[in-house]
Parts: structure tokens; C-alpha cells; sequence
């Protein structure tokens, strides 16, 4: 066999294998996909043996650890559990340690986190569950309640869709029961795949959601909230809309502690451990999303829990005296926690009543944390951090007259989400521009030398930009920037996104180098070289087609054609004896 | 029956800028003013007359002998063009099995119409759509369009149930009727063309936006649609 054959048979070879690997992907087997959406669906009852029972999961294939079951079976009940009559919604996020993934589930999924935004990312390492817990006097219960949750667990962390997706099944299967599970998780497994920037309908349970999959670069999902681009549905329409993925109501959830929303900020960008006290998950759930939303479109990259208890199985880890805090934030309800956290550095205090905390004369200072002696403590801040910024007296100012004259929560909501965005995008203009300047020169990508790569990162280097151009220009806020970027930098969400915008750049650069690549001409290259030097651009074209495979690099297939002809080309202008050696 | 005037799309090509699939994506914002009319339609009746072999007919123009049973229910969407209205049908199809009858108003909800379907080889399937009619008379919406299926008409030889008792049944509750065949496709795009003449009319006042509108009168005759 020559060696074009043989080139061409590999060609052959290496497709075929492509486009099985591509089939498996594209073949649709039952739950597919209705795993591209959730994990599983679970009932938690309370058992007046066990306490809270798993009573089934659905899809009846999925496994859960025991360490997941425990922590999903306490995590579906309220923790202080005496007033939550009736219905009550809330979300918790566990680790997840259990399941393998399917390899084209995970092809899919790498996908979708490519071309979403980072917030919107799916979770690699921990599973949110969506709660709706019921508990009603029932007569015929020996313990005289009704109590049971249904759990929708997921990795992504669309918090309105699935809290509504919940809302709309649990009432249904606490009245028609477990058929109603199976039914819903077949309405599930018909949907299409969230693909970003796609606008999807979505069957379940005889009416049709939709929902549009936000893409990469559309910033102001989440930090602008609700985009209601959509057409108005007229009422009686068998479609309902929902307006965003996963939106918090950040304006209702952090009224309490308005005042202090700047210094809260700096708490969640530079990952300080912060718990916030409430009188009940949802309450404190909605608290904890509306923090990590304060940062958007920046990612929080530390753990959280919107709900958490003791017993959850890292109540130890979190709360051990014998290190300082972790980096986490969480939420808690059990009044235990005022005096296991005690030492925490920021507490953040909420409420029984959202509504009524109109009177912000009390609650303008931040509270020392030893004043947290009980959860009866009044609501409010508790922290000794001075932030280094000024604060901003105009906003405040605006939102406090919008309560004073009632002003509608959407537009108080909007109008605190962009200032929020405001301020993030201040903050991080200043870091995107300097890691621009780390990019490589267009003329220094080069077909004979390695892909160029992104500089370091150098802080003073960075910090000396910042002393004539820095955020205080855009947002016009005085303070101490330098230290808070100097804090910044210790922080896991400073090396997570830079870390991610490192990785952008080097395949991007990548991607550059492949084209100059593929347009050099090779062959006249290595008519005036060196042997060593054309094997050497031999073994250096294969580690490049390598890193397309590996990287899984978004490359036309011409392009791959065009270096593999190329390779051949050049070994086949090899004498014999080496071409021998290259081509095995 | 004027077919000519009549465009069947199937449920995957584009129509009016609309792309969609069996559970529904859309590139773009269908509506075209005053032109789409989206009409929730739900599938009833025992297992195994062939609720699901219909839908798989009329969106997707295909049959098969051995489909598995519906589990809950199954959503489809179509669009069909009748004269210059167009109707988005939002199709579930329901679980025949009893174990599942008791999700049924969960997808009779809030929808334009319902097709009751039974097999014309098999009285007992005939002898149960009246339980449905009775089911949706109580419960069902207010203005409900019914359509009565008998299914199967190619099996003449097997036949139990004659066409005359259920076209006389259908007129008694002034339901639109047709006996059809997934099979060989008869009177299946028909009956869906037919139920699109016989919905309820819209409520004016609640479609404020003016998104959906409909020129043609409304009709309080049923009739049948494959006589």
C-alpha cells in the first residue's frame, strides 16, 4: 500500500470513527433527555419510624449515595419546622458524590457550557434541588399532619424555571399521585435541549413553557433581570411564558439590608465567608442567590448554600473552630447556628417580615458580630469589615424614595440590578483592558514557532494602570480601589475568572495558530531546512491535530483536511528511510 | 371537501418563519399579526384504539404497526394553514391506560378541542367515549369543540361498530365526526381541518394585543366531515 493510500485509508478510518462517535452523540436513547435538564425527581415523606423518607425517585434507574439521600431527605423539610403550614417553596445545592456520566451526555454538556454564560454554566460538582413542601393537618395521619416534599434536582442552576417546574407538579402529585411523577418525567424527556441563544417550548403536564436559553455575551440576563422581549400572551393562551431562567428578586430579597448593598458587594467579590440568618429557607434562599447575583455577570466560584442544616453532611467542615471560615455562603434557619457560627466574621441578619423592614433609620450602621447573641437578634448586618469604598448616596437615596412613594418592586428591582451591574462592570473594565495587553501581537503568531500564549498576570504591574485609568472614572465612586483589587486577587473568584479568561485567550490563540497553519506553505518551508527541523514540523503538526480532538477545539473540517494533507505531503517528500520511521 | 385550499405542513418545515419540531423549537417569533391562532387539542379514549398512530399521521405523515403504549401523555405541535387562517395545534396525546385517567384534566384544561377516539373493530372502545363526553360536559371547558374518531376504518371486515351508530351518536351531541384510518391517512388532516371551523370563539376582551385575531364568523353548526 502507498502512502497516499494509506493516508487516505487513515482519513477514512479516523471519519468513520468521527462519525460514530458523532452518532452516539446524535442517538437519542429514553431519558436522554430529559437529563440534559434534570437529575432526578424524588418525594420525601416523613416516616414516623425513620423521620424524612426518601418514598421514591424518578426515573427509577438513577442512584443516589447515601450521603445524597441524607442530605436531599433533610434538606427537603423546613429545618425549624413549626409554622410552615401550607405550602412552602425553597432550593438547597448539595455536593454531588455520586453517578458517572454518560460520555455523550457530557459532550453535550460541554457544549452548553462553551457557549453560555458563565453564571448559567452547569454545575460539575454539585446538584440543586427545588423544593415544594407541603404540610397540612390530615386526619388520618397517627401524627395528625400531611408532610411530604417534591425534589427536583438538576445541574443547572435555573432557579425560576424550576422553581415554577416544581410549583407546577408537586400540587398535582399530591393530588393524583405517583402516575403524575412518571407523566411529568416523560413531558421532560420530550423537551429539546437547552442549547443557548435557542428559544424552547416546553410541554409538561398539558400546558407549554417557554423559555429563552441565554448565550454567552448576553450580559444583561440576570443582571438586568426579566426581559419581557417576548410577545404578550393573551390570557387563556395555552402558553405561558417564563421570563427568565434563573432571575432572583434582588431588590425584594435584599431590602432588609439596603444600606449596607455596597459593602455586601465587596463581601461577595473578594469570597468572604458570610452566613445569612433567616426565619426560613425560602426566605434565606432567595437572600443567598441575590448575594451571589450582586457580582453577575461575574461568577461566584466558592461553594454556597441557599438552605443549609446540621445536619448536613459538611455541617463539621463549615463549622469547625479548629481553622478560620471557609470561603463559603450559607443559609440557616436553625437557631442552633447563631451560636455555632458565632465566630463567623459577617452575619447577615433577615427578618420575619420582609415588608415591614420600611424604617431604615435603625438599621444604617453595620452592628458589631458579638451583639449576635440569638436568632432573636434584630435584623441587619453584623460585621466589623470597613468598606473600602465610598459609599453611594445617590442610589440609596433613589431607592428609598421609590419605597416612600410605592414605586412598583420590578422597577426598584431593575434599577438596583443596574447599578449592581454598574459597579461590577467598573470593577472588572479596568482588568479586562489589562489582560488585553497581555495578548500576544498578531505578528508574533508564527507557523514555525509554538502558538503564542497569554503573559502572566503581574498585580503591580496592573495596579500602576489603575492609578490613572481605574474604575473611579466610570463610576465615579472614591474609595480605596487598589486594596480591594489587592484582595481581589487573593480570592478563588478572581483566579476563576481569570483562569477562564486564560483558557478563552490560549484556544483563541490556538485557533490563530491553526489557520497560519494551515495557510503557510509547508513544503517550500522544508525544501530550505534541515532535516531534524522538517521532522521536527512533522511531529509538531500531529501535536497539533491532537489538541483538536482533545481540546475539542471548534475547527472546520477543512481545516483539519487541509494540515493532514499538508503532513503527508511533507513525510512524503522524505527519503525513505525516515519516511518509514514518521509513518508508523 | 375542497382539499386544494388546503396546506398540510409537516411538523417539521418552516412555515410563516417558524421552525419547529416535535416538542417545539422555534428560531423566531411566529406571529405574523392576526394570522396564528395557537389551539390546544387533547387525544382521549381507551388503549389501543390509535390516538397516538393518528397524531404520528397528521404531523408527521408516518405509520407503524407496533408503537409502544403512551406513558401520561405525549405533545406534539403542527401548524395548518385552513384558507388564510393559520392554526398552531398544541396536540396532547393522552395514556389510554386507566391507571393514567386520572391525569386526563390536566390536558383537557383550558384546550379549544378534544378528539375522542374509538376503534370501530371493538364496541367496548365505543361504548366508552360516551364516559368522556360525560367526563367533558362536567368538567371539561365551557365551548369545548368535541370530535368523535372512529378509528380503524381500513379493518371493514373486523368492524363491530357501524358508521351510521357513530355518526348518530356525534349528532346527538353535535360533535363532529369522521371515521378514519392512520393507516392509509383517510380523514385524518380532515378532522383536524374540520375541528379548526368549529372552535370556540375567542374571547375578544381578553386578547388585548391584538396578537390573534379571526376574521371568519363563528360557527355554531357541526358537522361532519366525511360524508
Amino acid at each position: 500500500m502507498n502512502s497516499l493510500e494509506k493516508a487516505v485509508t487513515q482519513q477514512i478510518m479516523r471519519e468513520r470513527k468521527n462519525s460514530e462517535r458523532e452518532e452516539m452523540v446524535n442517538a437519542i436513547l429514553p431519558w436522554d433527555k430529559f437529563s440534559q435538564w434534570l437529575h432526578c425527581i424524588c418525594v420525601v415523606t416523613f416516616d414516623l419510624e425513620l423521620g424524612q423518607a426518601l418514598e421514591f425517585i424518578y426515573p427509577s434507574h438513577i442512584k443516589l449515595s447515601d450521603k445524597e439521600k441524607m442530605n436531599i431527605c433533610y434538606l427537603s423539610f423546613p429545618d425549624s419546622n413549626s409554622g410552615c403550614m401550607g405550602d412552602t417553596q425553597f432550593n438547597f445545592r448539595i455536593r454531588q458524590t455520586s453517578g458517572k456520566v454518560n460520555h455523550h451526555l457530557l459532550v453535550r454538556r460541554k457544549e452548553y457550557d462553551r457557549n453560555s454564560p458563565v453564571i448559567l454554566q452547569s454545575d460539575p460538582a454539585h446538584l440543586f434541588g427545588f423544593v415544594y413542601f407541603r404540610q397540612v393537618k390530615d386526619k388520618s395521619s397517627r401524627r395528625g399532619y400531611f408532610q411530604k416534599s417534591v425534589v427536583l434536582l438538576s445541574r443547572l442552576p435555573y432557579i425560576n424555571l424550576f422553581t415554577e417546574l416544581v410549583e407546577l407538579i408537586a400540587p398535582e402529585f399530591f393530588d393524583k399521585g405517583e402516575e403524575l411523577i412518571e407523566a411529568a418525567c416523560h413531558d421532560i424527556d420530550q423537551w429539546s435541549n437547552p442549547v443557548p441563544g435557542d428559544t424552547l417550548q416546553l410541554p409538561i403536564m398539558g400546558t407549554v413553557l417557554q423559555v429563552k436559553i441565554p448565550a454567552k455575551g448576553d450580559i444583561k440576563i440576570g443582571a438586568l433581570g426579566i426581559a419581557r422581549d417576548a410577545v404578550p400572551q393573551p390570557m387563556g393562551s395555552p402558553l405561558t411564558v417564563v421570563p427568565s431562567l434563573h432571575a432572583v428578586e434582588t431588590f425584594m430579597c435584599l431590602q432588609p439590608v439596603l444600606p449596607h448593598i455596597q459593602l455586601l458587594w465587596e463581601l461577595v467579590l473578594t469570597n468572604e465567608p458570610l452566613v445569612v440568618m433567616g426565619p426560613s429557607p425560602g426566605i434565606t434562599c432567595g437572600t443567598v442567590h441575590a448575594l451571589i447575583n450582586t457580582i453577575s455577570p461575574l461568577k461566584y466560584m466558592t461553594d454556597y448554600r441557599p438552605y443549609f442544616t446540621i445536619h448536613d453532611s459538611e455541617f463539621k467542615e463549615y463549622t469547625t473552630r479548629t481553622q478560620g471560615p471557609p470561603p463559603v455562603i450559607l443559609g440557616v434557619t436553625n437557631p442552633f447556628f447563631a451560636k455555632t457560627l458565632q465566630h463567623w466574621p459577617h452575619i447577615v441578619r433577615i427578618g420575619e417580615s420582609i415588608h415591614a423592614f420600611l424604617d431604615k433609620s435603625k438599621a444604617n450602621k453595620p452592628k458589631k458580630p458579638g451583639s449576635l447573641k440569638t436568632l432573636e437578634s434584630k435584623p441587619g448586618v453584623y460585621t466589623q469589615y470597613k468598606s473600602f469604598l465610598s459609599k453611594d448616596k445617590t442610589i440609596q437615596k433613589r431607592l428609598a424614595k421609590g419605597i416612600q412613594t410605592r414605586r412598583p418592586y420590578e422597577v426598584q428591582d431593575a434599577m438596583l440590578r443596574r447599578y449592581l451591574l454598574e459597579l461590577t462592570q467598573s470593577f472588572m473594565f479596568s482588568l479586562e483592558r489589562y489582560v488585553t495587553s497581555l495578548m500576544p501581537l498578531q505578528r508574533n503568531i508564527s507557523p514555525w514557532k509554538h502558538p503564542p500564549r497569554l503573559k502572566a498576570f503581574d498585580i503591580e504591574e496592573f495596579l500602576r494602570t489603575v492609578e490613572h485609568s481605574g474604575p473611579q472614572l466610570t463610576s465615579g465612586l472614591k474609595g480605596d480601589w487598589e486594596s480591594l483589587y489587592r484582595r481581589f486577587f487573593k480570592s478563588a473568584n478572581f483566579q476563576g475568572w481569570f483562569q477562564n479568561r486564560e483558557e478563552e485567550i490560549n484556544q483563541k490563540l490556538l485557533l490563530l495558530h491553526l489557520e497560519a497553519l494551515s495557510e503557510a506553505d509547508l513544503l517550500k518551508w522544508c525544501n530550505e531546512r534541515e532535516e531534524v527541523e522538517v521532522v521536527d514540523l512533522v511531529l509538531k503538526l500531529r501535536e497539533r491535530l491532537n489538541d483538536i480532538t482533545e481540546r475539542n477545539l471548534p475547527v472546520k473540517p477543512e481545516l483539519i483536511q487541509k494540515l493532514h494533507q499538508g503532513t503527508e505531503s511533507i513525510i512524503r517528500s522524505l527519503p525513505e528511510d525516515l519516511r518509514g520511521v514518521l509513518e508508523k | 371537501m375542497d382539499i386544494n385550499r388546503i396546506h398540510c405542513e409537516n411538523g417539521d418545515k418552516c412555515m410563516n418563519g417558524l421552525h419547529e419540531t416535535s416538542a417545539g423549537r422555534i428560531s423566531k417569533q411566529p406571529h405574523r399579526m392576526g394570522s396564528l391562532r395557537e389551539v390546544k387539542v387533547c387525544l382521549l379514549g381507551d388503549s389501543g384504539v390509535g390516538k397516538s398512530s393518528i397524531v404520528q399521521r397528521f404531523v408527521t405523515d408516518t405509520y407503524h404497526d407496533n408503537i409502544s403504549p403512551t406513558i401520561g401523555a405525549s405533545f406534539m405541535g403542527k401548524t395548518l394553514q385552513v384558507g388564510n387562517e393559520s392554526f398552531k395545534f398544541q396536540i396532547w396525546d393522552t395514556a389510554g391506560q386507566e391507571k393514567y385517567r386520572g391525569l386526563a384534566p390536566m390536558y383537557y384544561r383550558n384546550a379549544g378541542a378534544a378528539i375522542i377516539v374509538y376503534d370501530i373493530t371493538n364496541q367496548s372502545t365505543f361504548d366508552l367515549i360516551k364516559v368522556w363526553v360525560r367526563e367533558l360536559h362536567q368538567h371539561g371547558p365551557e365551548n369545548i369543540c368535541i370530535a368523535i374518531a372512529g378509528n380503524k376504518c381500513d379493518l371493514e371486515d373486523l368492524r363491530e361498530v357501524t358508521e351510521r351508530d357513530g355518526a348518530a351518536y356525534a349528532s346527538e351531541i353535535n360533535a363532529v365526526f369522521g371515521e378514519t384510518s392512520a393507516k392509509t391517512a383517510k380523514n385524518i388532516s380532515e378532522i383536524f381541518i374540520e375541528i379548526s371551523k368549529n372552535l370556540p370563539p375567542l374571547e375578544f376582551e381578553k386578547y388585548k394585543q391584538g396578537v390573534i385575531q379571526v376574521d371568519s364568523p363563528k360557527k355554531n353548526k357541526r358537522k361532519g366531515c366525511c360524508k
